[in-house]
């Protein structure tokens, strides 16, 4: 079974708030100083995921690829210490700042590159921004189903069959291959690699394809053609205030609370 | 010169800095509070083969450098495991040494793959109470008996001695007085904690209550010629190779230790508000954390080059000795400032940053004091006379 895993490296969701910044004029996060990026949460359950599946397959080949700046790199190492077979890293200066739209072209054309693939593993949502749109998009550009937020995944005869978390309950749905599956939490942990799985990976080489590798032209790429332009970024501020409510009983007390908050229009 | 990490010891070091991160400062206040070895943690190292790091590969390890193990044991001390964390791994990544370097065939075959998956633990039993540092004066006692040696003494200090079921052990098998030579006519054995002939009692400590030092004390154990670890006679000489990667393993840690609490101390003086202004802004809290930093950074390039010339085969003993000085020294001074910087709140435990202090204090003193380095260079580096 040949399976494509997509990783993405994100800043570390642990940055204490008061490092996290943004430029507001170039509407750009400002990298904490000191604090590493790393492999977006949900990455490493689908490649525990695909690496289950080639096993139960009985063979196959697990793919990763992660569209990136260079250190991005990592967060394949990290999927190929996991066990996974090959890596591709897109990265082109031409992908900076591009959207979700442009990215999930830019991942279906590297899938496409690739070829032979029954399957696309991805993460739920990326833990930065958190839309889980990307998967959708990819489906969209590839023509193939989309199942979202799996906790189990099977390969039938025919196809997959997939365990969906909904909010209130679980929802099993079968899909032809090829298809796209993102994974959830719920899924299980991924394994930690092995010290000599470390090595290994460390000495594979990660291909690198541009955006001229992918045939995807001027007008597909840039921030300029981005489909959902970024009107502002900013860190909403939260203001918070203390007032102890006085009172001589516990009953005025609750009296003198019921008129604050009927006064503040909040009852 | 290249300054470039491979690589690989990239890799090892985001992978040991992931796999420590799964165990948080709540997990080792716990430990440390409880007493308990961290089993979880060591499990998680162990599954992963990471305690066979700098073992050779045909006896299941990854047949890496002091470069790499020391990479490890940094990130595994800056994760905030500090010498609990550290401590509970370097026993078997550097203890064994001896045994990979001197063991008959025999011998490693039958200890080392045990050892790298974790199932095999053995402390090290060198210090004893009146010897102290002076190590050719012990007095705990092999005497030959057919096959096998009759061990006589006490030891104290051994650490993990509770969980080991052997130990690393140096004994006089000829008398001090006998010896033409004072470091001659000692021998290292695998010794069997063998609860008949062996008592264990736990010594109370300042810190790093995860991992117990114990006072131990050997009654007649009998220990097969079998389990002798290089030549008889020439143990202190097989102990003494080893000396120089345990140094530079120490150094990593305290450097990582330092690490950890100069990062806590920095975010607390940033957030911190007093006088209406971030602690941080003022420069009597600002400088001795700028200070730190700039002394470990210095620090880990003393331990990068000294575990650079021991992985290339080349002499390391002052470089060796100098990094375990210094990072054990500013790693320290770091927790302290860091004890400081968080006022009232770094004297308690919910902050973490006492745990830093006490643990790392120890490497100021074991496995060897700042004093005893300082002899060291002192003579060799600098051709002064022998002080003792
Ligand atoms: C937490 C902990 C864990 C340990 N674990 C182990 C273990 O697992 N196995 C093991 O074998 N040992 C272990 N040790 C023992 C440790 O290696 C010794 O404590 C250390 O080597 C110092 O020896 P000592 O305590 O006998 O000090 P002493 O030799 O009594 O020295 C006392 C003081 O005098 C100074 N001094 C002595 N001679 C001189 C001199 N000539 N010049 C200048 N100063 C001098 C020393 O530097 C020191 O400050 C451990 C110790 C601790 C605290």
């Amino acid at each position: 079974m040949n399976i494509i895993v997509c990783v993405k490296q994100i800043p570390d969701p642990e940055t204490p708030a008061a490092s996290f910044k943004v430029d507001e004029a170039a509407k750009k996060v400002i990298p904490a100083q000191g604090i590493a990026p790393v492999v977006n949460p949900y990455d490493p359950q689908a490649t525990e995921a695909a690496l289950r599946l080639k096993d139960a397959a009985g063979g196959g080949k697990v793919t990763v690829i992660s569209l990136g700046p260079d250190s991005a790199r990592d967060a394949i190492k990290h999927a190929l210490a996991m066990g996974a077979d090959e890596g591709v890293l897109l990265n082109d200066p031409a992908f900076d700042d591009i959207d979700n739209f442009q990215t999930a072209n830019a991942l279906a054309a590297a899938i496409k590159k690739i070829g032979e693939c029954d399957l696309v593993l991805m993460g739920r949502a990326s833990a930065d921004w958190d839309m889980g749109v990307v998967p959708l998009g990819v489906g969209q550009a590839l023509g193939v189903p989309v199942v979202s937020v799996a906790k189990a995944i099977e390969k039938t005869a025919n196809g997959v069959k997939v365990e969906r978390v909904l909010d209130d309950g679980f929802q099993t749905v079968e899909a032809p291959l090829p298809a796209i599956v993102t994974v959830s939490n719920e899924f299980g942990e991924p394994r930690y690699p092995q010290l000599r799985q470390i090595m290994m990976a460390a000495k594979k080489t990660v291909q690198v394809w541009s955006a001229a590798d992918l045939g995807l032209g001027a007008d597909a790429t840039g921030a300029a053609n981005r489909v959902m332009p970024l009107e502002a970024l900013y860190v909403p501020k939260v203001e918070s205030n203390v007032e102890i409510i006085e009172g001589d009983s516990p009953e005025e007390k609750a009296r003198n609370l019921a008129q604050k908050l009927r006064a503040a229009k909040l009852i | 010169m290249d300054f470039e990490p491979t690589e690989a010891q990239q890799q090892i070091r985001t992978q040991a800095k992931a796999l420590a991160g799964r165990f948080d400062d709540a997990y080792w206040r716990k430990c440390d509070q409880a007493h308990e070895f961290p089993w979880e943690f060591y499990e998680a190292f162990a599954d992963a083969g990471w305690l066979g790091i700098a073992m050779p590969e045909e006896y299941g390890g990854a047949g890496l450098g002091i470069t790499e193990a020391s990479i490890l044991l940094e990130e595994v001390s800056a994760s905030g495991a500090a010498m609990n964390g550290a401590t509970a791994l370097h026993l078997t990544i550097f203890g064994l040494n001896p045994v990979v370097r001197h063991g008959t065939e025999e011998l490693k075959q039958r200890i080392l793959p045990d050892a790298a998956a974790g199932r095999l633990h053995v402390a090290f039993g060198i210090t004893e109470p009146t010897a102290g540092l002076d190590t050719p004066s012990i007095t705990t006692f092999a005497r030959r008996d057919g096959d096998r040696f009759i061990v006589s003494g006490q030891k104290v200090w051994t650490s993990k001695a509770k969980e080991s079921s052997k130990v690393l052990l140096l004994a006089r098998t000829t008398k001090i007085e006998e010896c033409a030579k004072r470091t001659d006519g000692m021998t290292l054995f695998l010794a069997d904690l063998d609860p008949k002939y062996v008592t264990i009692r736990e010594i109370e400590k300042l810190g790093r209550h995860a991992v117990d030092s114990n006072e131990v004390f050997y009654d007649d154990l009998p220990v097969d010629a079998r389990d002798v670890v290089g030549e008889v006679g020439r143990g202190f000489y097989h102990l003494i190779d080893g000396l120089n990667p345990e140094r530079i393993l120490i150094a990593a840690e305290a450097l990582g230790t330092g690490r950890v609490a100069l990062a806590k101390a920095a975010a607390y003086a940033k957030d911190r508000v007093v006088f209406g202004r971030p602690i941080g802004q003022n420069q009597g809290i600002q400088f001795p954390l700028a200070d730190s930093y700039a002394k470990l950074k210095a620090a880990e390039l003393m331990i990068r080059k000294a575990a650079w010339l021991y992985d290339t085969g080349q002499p390391c003993g002052a470089e060796a000795n100098m990094a375990k000085y210094l990072a054990s020294e500013w790693g320290f001074e770091a927790a302290d400032r860091s004890l400081q910087t968080h006022g009232g709140f770094g004297y308690a435990k919910e902050f973490d940053v006492e745990r830093y202090w006490r643990e790392v204090r120890v490497m100021r003193i074991a496995p060897v004091t700042q004093e005893m380095v300082l002899n060291f260079i002192g003579q060799h580096e600098l051709g002064l006379p022998r002080s003792y």
